[in-house]
């Protein structure tokens, strides 16, 4: 009887061991998915595959957006310059206005940002990045403001403020509020994830 | 001689009398200040925002009336906020009063000057003017640089 509760103990051990070794659950697997995308060269980029072997922090941005996308962008920034071994570890911004985020408009945020090579900004398809961001539970929608309507290619959108880690696998892992997540979170579970 | 001094002498007396009266001469006491200021980098034809601390050091409330700047072609106070689902958000936010003694921070995620399609390239190293326009106290003009984050 007392044998029994021993195995049964060290089985709930080896369970609870494994669990934190292996990481967050997934939130989504992408590994049997394919989304054609461009990037700021106007390359084609097949995600996720494209990034395969390496862990990926995954932001989404739009370049008219003056105050909080620059704010994530400068996050996954700082989670970059926060790793002290980047080898292994892609950043992707993609875009929730693919109409106005051409790859030479990316190419400028690029520029403007200073991003280096291991960033990677996408756009595509309003109908594929509409896909991708459904598969995401990402949302964004265009808000007119008054001032602005004079123009009337001027809007501004209403977007969600995620940060997600995305395995080597494909498999999407953990998700942060993008603006305001402290980059040292992130990167202790990038630590486990890698 | 006596007459000249003498309407030389009520003449004084009653541009000084007119000064007096005068509204617009009225002396405010203390003063708006604006520190901290920085400018997001940005392209031809986009947005960038700009971000400062107001102090109203004077003894009355002032108002935040109008912002503008040779770079872009439009300027307008506007603030960031969180709606539901945590889905980010942006709206005007025109004539902020700032109390007597108070501050109005204009700050990453939150209230912030937004420049609209500017007339240049914004790059780091480079500082930009901007006119703000206060209900009380005037026109303040002030030169910030133009940074890509604050560190």
């Amino acid at each position: 009887m007392r044998s029994t509760l021993y195995i049964l103990l060290a089985f709930g051990m080896l369970a609870v061991f494994l669990e934190a070794c292996s990481g967050p659950d997934t939130i989504a697997d992408l590994s049997n998915e394919s989304y054609q995308l461009l990037d700021s060269d106007s390359s084609s980029i097949i995600f996720p595959s494209h990034f395969r072997g390496e862990t990926t922090v995954i932001s989404f941005i739009y370049t008219h957006c003056p105050d909080v996308c620059p704010i994530i962008t400068a996050n996954m920034k700082n989670i970059q310059s926060g790793l002290a071994d980047t080898s292994d570890v892609q950043f992707v911004e993609i875009t929730f206005d693919p109409e106005r985020d051409t790859p030479s408009v990316l190419a400028e945020y690029r520029k403007v940002y200073r991003l280096n090579d291991q960033f990677t900004l996408l756009t595509g398809q309003p109908a594929i990045i509409d896909s991708l961001m459904s598969r995401l539970h990402i949302v964004a929608k265009k808000a007119k403001i008054d001032s602005l309507q004079q123009d009337s290619s001027d809007y501004f959108m209403q977007h969600s403020n995620t940060i997600y880690i995305m395995d080597q696998n494909g498999r999407v892992r953990t998700e942060y509020p993008a603006s305001v997540v402290p980059p040292e979170n992130v990167i202790e579970d990038l630590k486990k994830i890698r | 001689m006596v007459l000249i001094c003498s309407l030389l002498f009520l003449y004084a007396c009653s541009s000084g009398k007119e000064q007096d009266t005068n509204p617009k001469e009225d002396v405010i006491p203390g003063k708006v200040e604006l520190s901290d200021g920085w400018v997001r980098p940005g392209s031809k034809g986009m947005m960038s925002a700009v971000y400062l601390t107001i102090s109203n050091g004077t003894a009355k409330r002032d108002t935040l009336a109008e912002v503008s700047s040779d770079v872009a072609k439009r300027a307008e106070v506007h603030e960031s906020y969180k709606g539901e689902n945590g889905m980010s958000g942006m709206r005007p936010a025109p004539n902020r009063i700032i109390e007597a003694g108070e501050e109005l921070y204009l700050q990453p995620g939150g209230l912030h000057i937004m420049l609209i399609s500017l007339n240049k390239d914004l790059v780091p190293g480079d500082s930009v003017e901007i006119d703000f326009s206060f209900k009380q106290t005037g026109t303040k003009t002030v030169r910030m640089p133009v940074k890509a984050q604050n560190p």
